[in-house]
């Protein structure tokens, strides 16, 4: 009676149909790649967006189905792009730093050109030693594992410590805020060793990869990002789906019951935690050098917070929904905030949605909550429900 | 024989206030009990003891063959090595199917890493199958389990317990809110299970205690008043003081 | 009519020495005109000193003038003018006796004496001791705070003599403490100076520590051999005390080495001596690692053409043959010892009072995270919702008290005003999200946290709209200005004393609402058990109601309180919002002594993280929200925490 994964979940396998149809769509239409009637902007756009909907998914893992608000994966996030920022800065201040010195008398030594990548990356926080936390930032390799390695650690160490003393709901979701507000802080300090409040900048350009023009690098980006997406939510589908799934969604519905049935709770939230923590820290690996610059304003608690609003709104408890959420969110947000929505107009006032568009979403947020707590998501389970009928 | 469950002098306080005063417990490996006592007697914080949520302050619980320390056990590894329970009200996962819920309870490898690769198994469909045939829910398997009438969930949350094989199953007010059939079949039920495992029932109902015809102990302000027979502890004059409020 | 006769008698004995004074400061000046004309360091002396005997009033202005250049005389008779511009060109003299005015003069007919700078010191010493002993106490204090900022050696004995003669204590206090900060700066006698020094012994003032440390100011010295005739504060160990490469520098600065070759002069040194791409024997392009470079260096110092290098060895042994030490500037060790002695002494007073000063500031900070923590304390006890929106009660609370000010511009007036209101507003908003938005979602927490989010995230937005991004001022009265001052180390500013004011009356008003009202006897009993609550006839919504309105109306009192010491920002609240949250979780929920107690730790937490790093609040920040990490393990249920069932699951 063994059934595949599409078989038990048919939205899987249309999930992944339509994000490729999507991919090749968007590649088809690229400046980089052919008809050029996408601009690259609006790829980074889209390839950005497609990996705030892997951390979504992240977020709908442990939330939407092991009942665990974290206000806290936005770090994790945040930790991936400044693991794979190091690298990317490092490398491309290095060339620089090369050519610079090409031109002296005598060859440079490994000394100086370290002293002068020193100087360029940490002159503007007031220093011109490396920190040891750029130990490995040399090494692709090495960072692309600390990309798993670090949040994954912190997320086991605090998930350990959390679930261990058996904090559960909203005093959870305070800790976990706690944890982010602490790791912005600490990284907004200068002497942190990822350079303050200037966080990592310059990412967009990818050493080696200089030559090429940026159409092409972000439409390379972008499918990078498409094929993460795909991937983890078929990881996230895979976990979800089998006895594992059914013990999480336990949990979350019914902690005690399940725990006096023999399943370790704390040992099935830790997993999970640490899972979706390095997801999340996959998907910030990807975005940050779309964005090309990170700061520690990006990991604040609020952040971690959107991401919920996101899920919520999306619908919590389904993978497509967190990418509905996510998608729509975001997208519309930069819609709204980017001036291009028009202003209306009401005689005595003018609603202009850079200013208005926050409110405009809090208080949506606040109806969803209200009126449609199963999300977009649960409109398209009606629909189908009725079609199916 | 040894007995399975061994309780030696435990006593637990909350605010000063003593749940359980030096209280001593034996059951064997096939035994049905049955637990009474007035209101605030102790016997939901006894049965918290065993299964691991509350602490006690003083004494020793040892279980099982070779005997194990429950003290120094987390509630999921002594609902591992044994020891089930069902609670006042029943609670099964309403958002699962019958057929999920049963598969959850059978008795495999409960650790993350294990519970991930895991792929039921022919017998574990089979063992699915029979136990939905004992407790009348063929034919739901495949319903969301909060679909399911009041009497139907009591009964799928027995099979789960079933399920779990434990050696030692602790029954918490079964009798609560059933009506006379349905406390028929449970007291079936609860007779057939106690011929290979030992049963706890905790219950404040003397008609019910009565149906089961078994060893009563009687608990009273957090220690054992009375044990034998109904008939033999409601002869006691301490237990009808007791009782009766003299 | 003989009382009016009694006070022009009175009046008359009182001027008429007065008068008397006058001619004699005429005669006086007459007498030693000449000496006053062409003064020199050497006869200036016995001049000032006959002024200055004659005890006239007049003599001060005159020494002032005669100081700033401002004293003319007439070349006629040789009387002494002062002058003010008058029109046409000419000079109004003025009397220097009776300061009236004497007439015009051309500016030829009167010279100007310029006394040169040495005689100018000497009258303005003498001005010193006048002011010092000036009958208006207003007039010394003056002279004593411009001593205390700029004195010299000359000083030290009008000091003296000026503090016999002083009748006020405080005054006379002052005058005998600065005099014995100068013997300790210009003291001639060593044992005076030892005593002055110990005087201070346990005084916690920083004047006395900065007449101290220059005391014990040292530098590094090198010697060939053990030192005797100086004054030495310790002998470094090259290595630990000071470092091998700072040693060998001291000794090539004091000549007693030769120098070493810096990296960079090196590198210069290279190239400089690069011929057909290949330097001391090693190809250019081979020069990539320090080690290369230095063979190739030492290969062109082996032929001369660069200064050799200094090697390790050399440099070592160098350093091992001679002595570095501290030596004070100060050569008498009596003092230097007294000094230390004294100022160790003073630090550990010094520690004493910092430690009071930090249990202020704990304090202080403790109760303005109490007033920001009680309401969601109170909200989360009794219904278990956990208010995001709490932060911008606060800010509506701090921006009502904004308002208010631009209407009523009477400070005083307006804080009083705006307390009240900042409630009433808070209340009602509280009241509107518990009736509109909570309790349709009722038990469900996480929804609750994330819809009060929402509600957050526009408000927020709605006071930028309004009120635009820029801090907009709230004034504290004039009253609440300025701190209280202890001493040197301990003080606060009276706001924060207010603040603390502030906590104290809500904790008393809240405990007397929750344990001697009706109301709050109700929420009690809906806090422990709802459903028998409601049975009782409670209405459990209208008491979640109320709470939740007094919940805000405080936050929104704690607004007004904030926005006095912090600019008012649309992001005012969410500055304290976890804050807030710490407060309740460590303190234990349902409980306000729990709040108490929670913002009590976290405040004195935080001062403490700072008082040991002062330079960085953010670092503090992350220690202390880590440490209540670690904390929630070993208390989940915060500091005072329910016990048993009633704590349910």
């Amino acid at each position: 009676m063994q059934r595949s994964l599409f078989v038990r979940q048919p939205s899987v396998l249309i999930f992944i149909g339509l994000l490729a149809a999507f991919t090749i769509a968007i590649t088809v239409l690229s400046e980089g790649f052919g008809l050029g009637l996408v601009s690259t902007s609006f790829i980074k756009i889209l390839g950005k967006t497609l990996c705030l909907c892997l951390v979504a998914i992240a977020m709908d893992l442990v939330w939407g189905y092991c009942g665990i608000l974290s206000l806290g994966h936005f770090a994790f996030f945040g930790l991936g792009g400044y693991m794979i920022g190091m690298w990317l800065m490092y490398e491309r201040t290095k060339d620089i730093v090369i050519a610079s010195l090409a031109g002296a008398e005598l060859p440079a030594t490994a000394e100086e050109i370290r002293e002068g990548i020193g100087t360029q990356i940490f002159g503007v926080v007031g220093g011109a030693e490396i920190p040891v936390v750029w130990y490995f930032a040399d090494s692709l390799w090495a960072q692309l594992a600390l990309v798993v390695l670090v949040p994954g650690l912190l997320a086991l160490v605090f998930g350990w410590l959390a679930f261990r003393s058996r904090v559960t709901g909203v005093y959870l979701s305070i800790l976990t805020q706690a944890m982010t507000l602490a790791l912005s802080l600490y990284l907004f300090q200068n002497d942190s060793g990822l350079r303050g409040n200037n966080g990592l900048s310059g990412l967009q350009n990818i050493p080696g990869l200089t030559h090429l023009p940026q159409a092409v690098v972000s439409v390379w980006f972008f499918l990078a990002s498409a094929f993460a997406l795909g991937v983890g939510y078929l990881v996230a589908a895979w976990v979800v789906s089998g006895k594992f799934g059914s013990v999480v969604r336990a949990i979350r519905d019914d902690e005690t019951r399940i725990r006096f049935m023999g399943y370790p709770v704390e040992a099935y939230k830790l997993v999970v935690f640490t899972l979706t923590a390095v997801i999340a820290a996959i998907a910030g690996a990807l975005y940050y050098p779309q964005a090309g610059i990170i700061n520690p304003a990006e990991i604040a608690p609020i952040a971690s917070i959107y991401l919920a609003v996101w899920v919520a709104i999306g619908g919590r408890g389904r993978l497509y929904g967190a990418v509905i959420g996510a998608a729509t969110v975001s997208l519309l947000s930069s819609w709204f905030t980017g001036g291009q929505a028009p202003s209306i107009p009401l005689g005595f006032y003018t609603i202009d949605w850079v200013d208005w568009w926050q409110v405009l979403l809090g208080l949506g947020f606040v109806l969803v909550t209200l009126f449609v707590p199963k999300g977009i998501g649960g409109l398209f389970d009606r629909l189908v429900r009725k079609d199916a009928s | 024989m040894s007995a399975l469950l061994e309780v030696t002098s435990i006593s637990v306080s909350f605010d000063g206030f003593k749940a359980i005063n030096d209280l001593s417990f034996e059951i064997g490996g096939q035994e049905l009990r049955a637990i009474i006592g007035p209101n605030g007697a102790g016997k939901t914080t006894f049965m918290d003891i065993v299964t691991g949520k509350t602490r006690p302050d003083a004494g020793r619980v040892r279980f099982g063959e070779p005997q194990l320390d429950l003290l120094r056990l987390s509630e999921s590894q002594i609902a591992r090595a044994g020891v089930g329970r069902k609670f006042q009200r029943p609670t099964v996962f309403e958002a699962q199917s019958v057929r999920d819920n049963l598969m959850m309870a059978l008795s495999n490898d409960r650790l993350p890493l294990a519970v991930l690769r895991y792929k039921p198994s022919t017998a574990d469909t089979d063992r699915v199958s029979a136990l939905a045939e004992e407790i009348g829910l063929s034919s739901e398997l495949d319903r969301t389990a909060g679909q399911l009438s009041h009497g139907q969930k009591q009964w799928l949350e027995i099979g789960m317990l079933l399920a779990q094989e434990p050696k030692l199953l602790l029954v918490d007010e079964p009798a609560a809110g059933m009506t006379l059939g349905e406390r028929q079949h449970t007291t079936d039920l609860l007779r057939r299970a106690a011929e290979t495992r030992a049963v706890v029932v905790v219950e404040h109902d003397m008609e019910f205690v009565r149906r089961l015809d078994c060893k009563v102990t009687v608990l009273h302000e957090g220690s054992v008043l009375a044990e034998g027979t109904l008939d033999h502890v409601t002869a006691n004059s301490e237990v009808i003081d007791v009782y009766l409020g003299r | 009519m003989l009382r009016i006769i009694l006070v022009l008698l009175t009046a008359l004995i009182l001027v008429a020495p007065a008068h008397a004074q006058q001619s004699d400061f005429n005669t006086l000046l007459e007498t030693h005109r000449a000496k006053i004309e062409k003064p020199s360091r050497t006869t200036i002396s016995p001049v000032l000193e006959a002024l200055a005997t004659s005890q006239s009033p007049g003599v001060a202005v005159f020494l002032e003038k005669w100081r700033e250049k401002q004293l003319w005389q007439r070349k006629a008779d040789g009387r002494f003018f002062y002058v003010e511009k008058a029109d046409g060109g000419k000079l109004k003299l003025i009397d220097v006796d009776t300061g009236a005015e004497a007439g015009l003069a051309e500016q030829a007919e009167l010279d100007n004496l310029k006394p040169n700078s040495g005689v100018r010191a000497m009258i303005a010493a003498k001005l010193v001791q006048f002011q010092l002993s000036d009958p208006d106490p207003e007039r010394r204090l003056q002279a004593l705070t411009a001593l205390e900022r700029d004195a010299n050696e000359s000083h030290l004995s009008i000091l003296r003599a000026a503090i016999e003669e002083e009748t006020d204590p405080a005054i006379k206090a002052r005058k005998v403490r600065l005099q014995l900060l100068l013997t300790i700066k210009f003291g001639s006698d060593s044992a005076n100076r030892v005593a002055a020094i110990r005087s201070f012994a346990g005084d916690p003032g920083v004047d006395a520590r900065a007449a101290l440390n220059p005391l014990l100011a040292t530098s590094v010295k090198v010697f060939d051999t053990a030192p005797e005739d100086v004054n030495v504060a310790k002998i470094l160990t090259p290595g630990s005390d000071i470092e091998q490469d700072a040693a060998y520098q001291l000794l090539v600065d004091a000549g007693k080495a030769r120098p070493i070759v810096p990296l960079a002069e090196r590198k210069q040194a290279l190239i400089a001596n690069i011929k057909d791409g290949v330097v001391g024997g090693v190809p250019v392009a081979e020069l990539v690692t320090q080690e290369a470079r230095d063979r190739a260096y030492l290969a062109l110092a082996a032929t001369g053409a660069v200064p050799p290098l200094v090697s390790r060895d050399e440099q070592r042994s160098a350093v091992a043959n001679h002595v570095f030490t501290e030596v004070y500037a100060e050569p008498d060790p009596a003092l230097t010892t007294a000094a230390r002695e004294t100022l160790s002494d003073i630090s550990t007073t010094v520690g004493l009072y910092q430690f009071a000063d930090l249990v202020l500031d704990s304090l202080s900070l403790a109760s303005i995270y109490f007033l920001a923590a009680i309401g969601l304390a109170i909200t989360f006890g009794v219904m278990g919702v956990i208010n995001m929106a709490h932060g911008e009660f606060i800010m509506i609370g701090a921006y009502t008290g904004y308002v208010v000010q631009q209407i009523i511009p009477n400070y005083t007036v307006s804080i009083i005003v705006a307390l009240p209101l900042a409630f009433a507003v808070a209340f009602l908003a509280g009241v509107a999200l518990e009736r509109l938005v909570i309790r349709h979602l009722a038990h469900r927490p996480l929804e609750t946290l994330l819809a009060t989010f929402g509600i957050s995230i526009a408000l927020q937005q709605i006071a930028k709209n309004i009120f635009g991004t820029q801090a907009r001022p709230l004034t504290s009265p004039s009253w609440l200005d300025g701190a209280w001052v202890y001493n040197d180390v301990v003080s606060i500013s009276y706001i924060r004393i207010a603040i603390f004011v502030l906590a104290l009356a809500f904790l008393g008003l809240l405990l007397f609402i929750l344990n001697r009202t009706r109301l709050g006897l109700e929420v009690r009993a809906v806090t422990q058990n709802p459903r028998m609550a409601s049975s009782m006839g409670i209405n459990p919504d209208r008491i979640n109601m109320l709470t939740f309105g007094l919940g805000s109306g405080i936050a929104g009192i704690a607004g007004v309180a904030i926005g006095l010491f912090a600019k008012v920002t649309s992001e005012l609240g969410s500055g304290y919002i976890v804050q807030s949250f710490m407060t309740v979780v460590v303190g234990g929920v349902g409980n306000i002594w729990g709040t108490l107690a929670g913002a009590g730790m976290i405040g004195s937490l935080q001062k403490v993280i700072e008082f040991f790093n002062p330079s960085n609040t953010l670092a503090a920040q992350t220690y202390m929200i880590i440490f209540i990490i670690i904390f929630i393990q070993f208390r989940p249920k915060g500091i005072i925490a329910l016990k048993g069932r009633a704590a349910g699951d």
